[in-house]
């Protein structure tokens, strides 16, 4: 087969001409999507009880539903058979609802900053197109659909891919044109939805698929939709989504672990996670007599100075200083923004020491399980 | 999750308003909120409180 796209480099390479050299060898971050072999899962490897919008289990990828069905989502160790990948995404229902209302929907989707597009030339005479590859699996066979969603410009652009044979996995190569109409900010915000459409009402159905750019039209996003909320035998299974530009699909870009996980700590860390146990945390002091000061250098440059999210179970934390310790719930403050850098954090609610006394937080029991304390910089 | 009350932060060297505090209805998570745009949790906050009768609780430094 012959290159005539890497990344953003233009070349022709007659057929033949290269024989061992794997394409992710030569251009790295060609994937326009982070953690698209769902290798990452910080906040949890399974999710039961999904009904709406959020981040659950796999980084980067966020489930958006609106009253259609109830799902567990996990991390999950099926994957597509000497391919090289370790992990999928996994969708698994658990409520059916297999009369969907007009407006229900659900889908698997990821963000993208603007500033990590500007090589597509969107908006421009000279715009590229993008070929996104995944594997994919289900019980339920038939038509799905795969969206890409300009948010600066309000813009969507679908194409349909199927699932032939039920709990097999097959590799999809869906290619998307460029667009020649509005361009993508080139800063930080969202510009660009990859959505995973898996059931929808008429309001998503009731026209014609739009596989050219244009206008969003919510009659012609997910025409042909499958249901995969009709039975709670209905199982979907991604992993290897890539997105680069171009309209061939290379090899997909396996990187290194630690570099996967910091392109995901861009977006999200966790100071406490659920699943520490009997752990110190953070270092702090005492700024004053009923105010505990945790200033925290994160380990890169957040997308935004970031949300701290917490549950914490009454004293599930514990700030150890001089031979004492002050049980801690969830009353943690966010002082000042830190610019995505560093956050400054304290708690003046449970608080009550000796102003200078240093000391570290520490989750004190496996009883605690569930208690967090999380930084949210997601689109 | 659907915002319950949104409560100004003030920081504890300077006095000044430094983030928002937000609970969530039946949600026993609350989010400290920067002061940045480009949050998305700050956005939901004006979005809320461009609500007619959502209002921001001040109880000062």
């Amino acid at each position: 087969m012959a290159i005539t796209r890497i990344g953003n480099i233009a070349s022709t390479i007659p057929d033949d001409s290269i024989q061992n050299v794997k394409m992710s060898n030569i251009v790295q971050s060609k994937n326009i999507l982070i953690n698209g072999d769902m290798s990452i899962a910080q906040r949890s490897t399974s999710v039961t009880g999904i009904t709406g919008q959020g981040y659950n289990t796999i980084d980067r990828f966020e489930t958006h539903a609106s009253s259609l069905g109830t799902w567990t989502q996990s991390q999950s160790t099926t994957v597509p058979s000497g391919q090289g990948f370790a992990t999928s995404l996994k969708m698994d229902c658990t409520t059916a609802d297999a009369s969907p209302s007009a407006g229900d929907f659900l889908y698997v989707r990821q963000k993208v900053e603007g500033q990590n597009l500007q090589y597509l030339k969107k908006g421009s005479s000279s715009a590229e197109s993008t070929t996104l590859s995944f594997w994919v699996r289900s019980n339920k066979t038939g038509t799905y659909i795969a969206e890409l969603y300009d948010i600066d410009n309000n813009r969507t652009i679908s194409n349909s891919y199927t699932i032939s044979s039920a709990d097999t996995w097959e590799k999809k190569t869906l290619t998307y044109a460029g667009d020649t109409s509005g361009s993508f900010g080139n800063d930080n915000g969202r510009s660009l939805d990859i959505a995973f459409w898996l059931g929808s009402g008429t309001t998503y159905t009731s026209g014609t698929l739009q596989t050219s750019w244009g206008s969003q039209t919510n009659a012609n996003r997910a025409v042909g939709q499958v249901n995969l909320a009709d039975s709670t035998s209905n199982e979907w299974y991604v992993t290897g989504i890539q997105l680069e530009a171009g309209s061939v699909a290379s090899d997909f870009e396996f990187l290194p672990v630690d570099v996967n996980e910091n392109r995901c700590l861009r977006y999200f860390y966790q100071i406490i996670s659920k699943t520490d146990t009997n752990s110190i945390n953070a270092y702090g002091y005492y700024y004053s007599a009923s105010n505990i000061k945790f200033p925290t250098r994160l380990p890169t440059q957040m997308r935004s100075a970031p949300t701290l999210e917490q549950s914490i179970a009454t004293n599930a934390l514990r700030f150890y200083r001089d031979s004492t310790y002050d049980g801690l719930s969830a009353n943690f403050v966010l002082d000042g923004n830190g610019s995505g850098r560093y956050v400054s954090m304290y708690n003046s609610t449970d608080a009550s020491g000796t102003a200078g006394q240093a000391g570290h937080l520490y989750k004190y029991s496996p009883t605690q399980a569930d208690s967090y304390i999380w930084l949210n910089a997601e689109l | 999750m659907i915002i319950n009350t949104v409560t100004k932060n003030y920081s504890a060297e300077t006095n000044e308003f430094c983030s928002y505090q937000v609970t969530y209805i039946n949600s026993s998570i609350v989010k400290s909120v920067p002061l940045d745009e480009a949050n998305t949790d700050y956005q939901a906050i004006q979005e809320w409180a461009a609500i007619d009768g959502n209002n921001i609780i001040d109880n000062g430094a």
